[in-house]
């Protein structure tokens, strides 16, 4: 065991040459920091996120009768697909998803243009636009529920005006959807739907803006000034410069919007609970109410595995553009 | 021909001086509608018993038997608050009162402990996962980010049903099984991939430089770390903790479904059982909202910068 005095000047002596001992001299825990700086955080991703995945998976090919588990392939997934409650609730988020993302795509744009005038004033609009994006679901699909609850809600005479909303005006949590024009496809959708469509973009608007915003902003004056010097008028500069330039981040807010339009289910519980009848049932709310409201959870699990595939072939096509924005 | 192009640069130069008044004008515009939600929730939850059921509604209750409208009049109210907050006097209490709405006593306190552990272990994993991402070159490295960035895709209703299962299971296993660190576990593991990948690209904004030098000065790796980088990767680090403070706070359906006891539900969950709770207590639902959301507003609206850089990061890298 060494001495005091000879660990000082051991020390002196070797620390100009430090940087070499830690090449040379590095520990077995110094090798594989790397390893162990990895591992908790996949630890935890694996048994969160991995196992529960390839578990559903696995369960969405089980039944459960009276307390025994069988085998039963892809009967879950035939039933499910076969059952009308499955292309209702398809048809309610698709409908739901191009009314979502159309309006917030064409709104974050048009506030975008503007803020991107760099008004002195800018930080201020983007933080109060911003106050949405920081409240749940829950808040939201509530705060909305307020607006329309029967009688007293602030828009609930407006709704309930027959001169408006012919013939005899519309409660959005009552009123169920019109007859449908074609028999099986539920358009027009009901008034409860659209309204959801309106909270939900309220919601996800802040996010687009500014990702559009960051977009635009790398966008360069040089260029926007010379189309103008051209004789491009506003619109086609847009049109022609803008647009094209700003198209890959355009894309990414879409399928964000997609992902998250697809998989949100917070502002169905608290705005609608599914209903009137199950005209806001979205393919969410459908799992939720196969899976936890029937217990059903095999069923539950092939429909979920359906919105995982959805999900990552959105993912895998938003990294390609992504990637390939990089490379450009 | 030099008078139109004289008269048509006067045009410019008009239309480039009214312009900002325009879009000034726009932009203060958008940003009433975007609030009125807000406001008007903000209204309703000062309101009374009376004034929410009122048909027609009234936005302010401000008006006079008459039908008149007169500021002395307001019948301003916080009932709503204190139906949920329910004071009890009691002389120990601070204050000279206690507070036993369970909304105060358990749901809040419970989102606070869920969001405030959960996000400082996102914040350490992340910190340490995406500093190897940004500074060691291994096999697979590239394609192990791809994964953790695929995972960000499995729909969160997909992992619940295979999670609510193994809680079940896990209950059934061990008799002292503690519910609270599954969910937390749980909810680490939901907004780690995001944040690995902000913390990452913060991180690459460090030069590498000044980790050599620390090495030469007799730093270890470790020490290293946690001394010179982590400082300086305190922006991404902070933006780490809270976007998954904010998602896990108001994080709903995971809390709903893999909470079981009563003295562990969380906030959001509180505020959906309002709703069947105070069926035509408007104020309620709208002061309870009020609540739930004040804190995550106000920390936004001190932090906005870092959300702002996280979200645009976070989004377009990944």
């Amino acid at each position: 065991m060494a001495t005091p005095a000879g660990t000082a000047s051991g020390h002196t002596s070797v620390s100009s040459y430090s940087h070499r001992r830690h090449h040379i001299q590095q520990g077995f825990f110094s090798r594989t920091l790397p390893f162990w700086l990895l591992l908790p955080a996949l630890l935890v991703i694996v048994v969160i996120q991995v196992i529960p995945a390839l578990f559903s998976f696995f369960l969405s090919t089980q039944t459960f009768e009276r307390g025994d588990q069988i085998y039963v392939g892809l009967r879950n997934f035939e039933r499910v697909f076969s059952s009308s409650a499955f292309s209702l609730s398809l048809f309610h988020t698709l409908f739901f998803l191009i009314g979502y993302v159309a309006l917030t795509l064409i709104a974050g744009f048009v506030i975008a243009q503007i803020l991107n005038r760099k008004l002195r004033l800018s930080p201020f609009y983007i933080t109060v636009i911003f106050v949405p994006w920081v409240l749940s679901d829950v808040v939201v699909g509530l705060i909305f529920r307020l607006f329309i609850v029967p009688d007293y809600g602030l828009f609930s005479a407006f709704f309930a005006d027959p001169r408006i909303f012919p013939p005899k005006g519309i409660s959005i949590l009552t009123t169920p959807a019109a007859p449908a024009l074609i028999a099986g496809v539920p358009f027009p959708p009901a008034p409860a739907l659209i309204y959801l469509i309106f909270a939900s973009a309220w919601k996800a608007l802040p996010f687009i803006t500014l990702l559009i915003l960051a977009a635009l902003q790398t966008v360069s004056h040089e260029l926007i000034e010379s189309a103008a010097i051209d004789g491009a008028d506003r619109w086609r500069t847009v049109r022609y410069i803008t647009f094209p330039l700003i198209l890959p981040t355009l894309i990414v807010a879409l399928f964000n919007l997609t992902l998250t339009g697809v998989n949100g289910v917070g502002m169905v519980f608290s705005l609608t609970g599914g209903g009137p009848g199950t005209a806001t049932e979205v393919l969410s709310y459908l799992l939720y109410t196969i899976g936890f409201g029937r217990l059903d959870f095999g069923r539950a699990a092939a429909l979920s595995v359906f919105m995982a595939i959805i999900n990552l072939t959105l993912i895998l096509l938003t990294l390609r553009i992504s990637r390939s924005e990089k490379e450009a | 021909m030099n008078s139109t192009l004289f008269a048509s640069s006067q045009v410019y130069r008009a239309r480039r001086r009214l312009a900002p008044w325009l879009f000034n004008g726009a932009m203060i515009v958008i940003c009433f509608f975007v609030l009125i939600p807000v406001l008007v929730t903000i209204l309703t939850s000062l309101k009374d018993q009376t004034d929410v059921q009122r048909n027609p509604p009234v936005l302010f209750p401000c008006d006079t038997s008459d039908g008149q409208f007169n500021l002395s009049a307001c019948r301003w109210s916080v009932e709503g608050y204190t139906r949920i907050l329910e004071p009890r006097p009691n002389p120990n209490a601070l204050l000279g009162f206690e507070y036993i709405g369970r909304m105060i006593s358990v749901y809040l306190p419970n989102t606070l402990i869920y969001a405030v552990s959960g996000s400082v272990l996102v914040t350490v994993l992340a910190g340490m996962a995406g500093y190897v991402f940004s500074r060691y070159r291994f096999r697979g490295r590239r394609a192990l980010m791809l994964a953790i960035l695929a995972i960000t895709g499995i729909p969160l209703l997909t992992n619940l049903i295979a999670l609510y299962r193994m809680g079940v299971a896990l209950r059934q296993a061990f008799p002292g099984y503690e519910e609270r660190l599954y969910v937390i576990v749980v909810y680490v593991g939901f907004f780690l991939p995001f944040s690995i990948w902000v913390v990452k690209s913060f991180f690459d904004t460090i030069p590498r430089e000044l980790e050599e030098a620390s090495f030469i000065d007799g730093c270890t790796p470790v020490s290293s770390l946690i001394r010179i980088v982590a400082p300086l990767a305190a922006p991404g680090l902070t933006s780490a903790f809270l976007m998954s403070f904010v998602g896990i706070w108001n994080e709903f359906i995971a809390g709903y479904l893999l909470v079981g006891k009563a003295t562990l539900r969380t906030a959001m969950f509180g505020l959906y059982d309002f709703i069947g709770q105070f069926v035509i207590g408007y104020q309620v639902l709208a002061a309870g909202c009020i609540m739930v959301a004040a804190p995550v507003v106000i920390i936004f609206l001190f932090f906005r910068k870092t959300f702002f850089r996280a979200m645009v990061e976070g989004a377009l890298k990944g």
